[in-house]
């Protein structure tokens, strides 16, 4: 494929999966998870209920790579800010009688604000001091959350109600997958555009970024903004999906969570967690439910892979895409993993 | 003469270290006398074993360039050797009360403890970092500090795997009355574990201070490679101070016992306290953490006390932010944040 062809030369299929930031393989994966509902073994309702936590952590581990991938900044409150978003949302429903639908958007909003307000407190901090405060910052909202019981009935649990009046999960499922399509295009779309470049710049040197006219204030806050505000809309999500929100969504082995999925499918490629976790996670919970006898070994498994991926494979899932699979010999073939590039 | 150490104090206090040592303790003797003495020694015990855990994590900060989020698991790792080696010693003293095992059993419990925490440390080295080490390119501090997260559920999981999620504690190590000081009871669990953190903390200072195997871990933290030019073995002092850390965190758990049962989990809390305290008072700094673990000790039991059980993690952790925002480098200040801010 020549890298020469302009967009004019593109036929209109090719336009429109680039407008997308698809490739024919991922449009594939996409009309895969679609279809996978009416697909023997994971049409049953337990499988679908898994299925859509996968999609969830995707989701989740795409817009936590927006910031941690392109920024260099782990944010370590985020399952805090999502479950700040979500207890939003469910708090609307309830008291103010709010449809669910707009609920989880105000929820998206204030997580959002959350977020606005850890960029701004966290730019005079770099790397490890900026994850300790957004980690510190997180634990106060798990504890505002489970102290203020008048409001979110502490651990006790809040009952929210569902967005969906059905006992089946398959159109919670729909909802997730075109949920995790369109963060992907969002962060996608931002990161390919000119704002992409300048949080790669800032995330790799900050003072070089600075000195070429990069305004880091502006850039920082904004990704913790949307990546933040991903994550309220999430916690929406999981509030009026499960029925009920615990502070234990709040809690940091929830960041952890999506941190490892994130860091295995690679950081900054954006898909690469979105990818791997619908395989991982859902093994993880094929381990969990059939070795109940022993808990935890999921989470073992879960840990042993995070820690051999960071020492001995740090470019995670997308690196060995790109360097094994992404240039195959066959034309054909390189269409499909590429697009019409 | 006396005018000039006069100057001098005055000078210090106008300091923000000592404007917040001499605040906390202004603060601690008031609260004691609006609510009783026993805030005080909530205080000193607390603060006495958050000081073993924060050196430690303190010390891997400024020598290895580690930010330890699994400090907590070498306290959950030291708690539950002390549970195991405690079980028997305790039913032989339940046959045998008056043999001389019920004054130094927990004593063994402890020192067994230390041996394998710091043997952990060791492996946790030899398996997870030393491999990091020799393959990590660049932005170490990052990337260790998530390899630690990993190790950090690893460990807690394995424990909740092996072990069962159950609690494992026990009544106590030392029966016996309690001991009264100014009309205060304090359990003789409480003292023994005030003391011991005294005692361990102030033959680390030492160590750190006087003997040369010290003086080479304070090298190796100010420039490693100054130090390796004046011929200090860097692997060696990578290993011992990482056993040394973890042995801190694990006599912490395993003399805190009676308090905290052995589960799981049991090592967050001790983590978040540990790292507010290394915050509090600048990263690398040994001295400071020990006064920052006295400050946070202050400020939960005070938080505890006049706001609630529970909040002791929102009013810290806002406080700890406000230092984060306006004083990143801690309030006794510290050289080692520069090779941190890669």
């Amino acid at each position: 494929m020549d890298n020469t062809i302009t967009s004019q030369q593109m036929n209109p299929f090719d336009k429109l999966l680039d407008k997308l930031c698809l490739t024919p393989v991922g449009l594939l994966g996409l009309v895969l998870l679609f279809a996978l509902p009416y697909i023997p073994p994971f049409n049953q309702e337990y499988m679908l209920r898994w299925l859509i936590y996968c999609g969830f952590i995707a989701a989740m581990s795409v817009g936590f790579d927006l910031t941690a991938g392109y920024i260099s900044i782990v944010n370590f409150g985020y399952a805090a800010v999502s479950g700040f978003g979500g207890y939003t949302s469910a708090l609307l429903v309830i008291n103010m009688g709010l449809s669910p639908w707009l609920a989880m958007a105000a929820g998206g909003i204030t997580a959002g604000f959350m977020g606005l307000i850890i960029g701004m407190i966290s730019l005079r901090l770099r790397g490890i001091f900026a994850a300790c405060l957004s980690w510190f910052f997180g634990l106060a909202i798990m504890g505002l959350a489970t102290k203020m019981v008048w409001l979110t009935r502490g651990p006790l649990g809040l009952r929210t109600p569902r967005l969906f009046e059905t006992d089946s999960n398959a159109p919670f499922y729909f909802l997730m997958v075109i949920l995790l399509f369109l963060i992907y295009l969002a962060c996608k779309l931002i990161v390919r555009s000119k704002m992409g470049l300048a949080f790669q710049a800032i995330g790799q040197n900050m003072d070089a970024a600075r000195a070429s006219g990069i305004n880091p204030v502006y850039y920082r806050v904004f990704n913790f903004t949307v990546s933040c505000a991903i994550a309220g809309i999430l916690g929406g999500f999981y509030a009026h999906f499960y029925g009920i929100l615990t502070p234990d969504v709040m809690h940091t082995s929830k960041t952890v969570e999506v941190l490892a999925v994130a860091y295995i499918g690679g950081r900054g490629s954006l898909w690469g967690g979105a990818v791997i976790a619908f395989p991982f996670i859902f093994i993880m919970e094929i381990v969990r439910s059939t070795l109940s006898n022993l808990p935890g070994l999921n989470l073992v498994i879960y840990s042993l892979v995070l820690i051999l991926v960071m020492i001995y494979y740090p470019g995670g899932f997308s690196y060995f895409y790109d360097t094994h699979i992404r240039k195959p010999k066959n034309k054909v073939l390189r269409y499909f993993l590429n697009g019409r590039k | 003469m006396s005018n000039n150490i006069v100057s001098k104090f005055l000078n210090w206090m106008k300091s923000a270290a000592g404007f917040s040592i001499t605040a906390t303790i202004v603060i601690a003797v008031l609260a004691s006398i609006a609510s009783g003495p026993y805030l005080l020694v909530n205080t000193i015990v607390t603060g006495g074993m958050l000081a073993l855990v924060a050196t430690g994590l303190t010390l891997m900060l400024g020598v290895l360039n580690i930010a330890m989020f699994a400090h907590g698991e070498f306290f959950m790792i030291g708690s539950l050797t002390a549970y195991y080696v405690f079980t028997p010693i305790s039913n032989y003293i339940g046959e045998n009360p008056e043999s001389f095992i019920a004054v130094i059993g927990p004593l063994i419990a402890m020192a067994g403890a230390a041996i394998v925490g710091a043997i952990s440390g060791i492996v946790a080295e030899k398996l997870v970092f030393g491999p990091l080490r020799k393959r990590s390119t660049d932005n170490w501090v990052m990337n260790s500090f998530l390899l630690t997260v990993g190790l950090s559920m690893l460990l807690i999981n394995l424990h909740q795997l092996i072990f069962g999620a159950d609690f494992k504690g026990i009544v106590g190590y030392w029966t016996g009355m309690p001991v009264s000081i100014a009309d205060v009871f304090i359990s003789r669990d409480r003292a023994m574990a005030f003391v011991i953190a005294v005692i361990v903390v102030s033959l680390f200072w030492f160590f750190m201070t006087y003997t040369r195997t010290g003086m080479a871990i304070r090298a190796v933290s100010q420039d490693i490679t100054g130090a390796q030019i004046v011929g200090i073995d860097i692997e060696k002092i990578v290993l011992l101070t990482i056993s040394l850390a973890c042995a801190l965190s694990a006599v912490a758990g395993g003399s805190l016992l009676f308090m905290y049962p052995s589960y799981p989990t049991v090592g967050l809390e001790p983590l978040y306290l540990a790292w507010f305290v290394v915050i509090l008072s600048g990263l690398g700094n040994i001295l400071g953490a020990v006064a920052g673990a006295f400050m946070v000790a202050l400020l939960k039991v005070i938080t505890v006390e006049y706001i609630g059980a529970g909040w002791d993690f929102v009013v810290p952790s806002a406080l700890i932010m406000l230092i984060l925002i306006f004083k990143p480098s801690g309030i006794f200040g510290s050289d080692v944040r520069g090779a941190l801010d890669k």
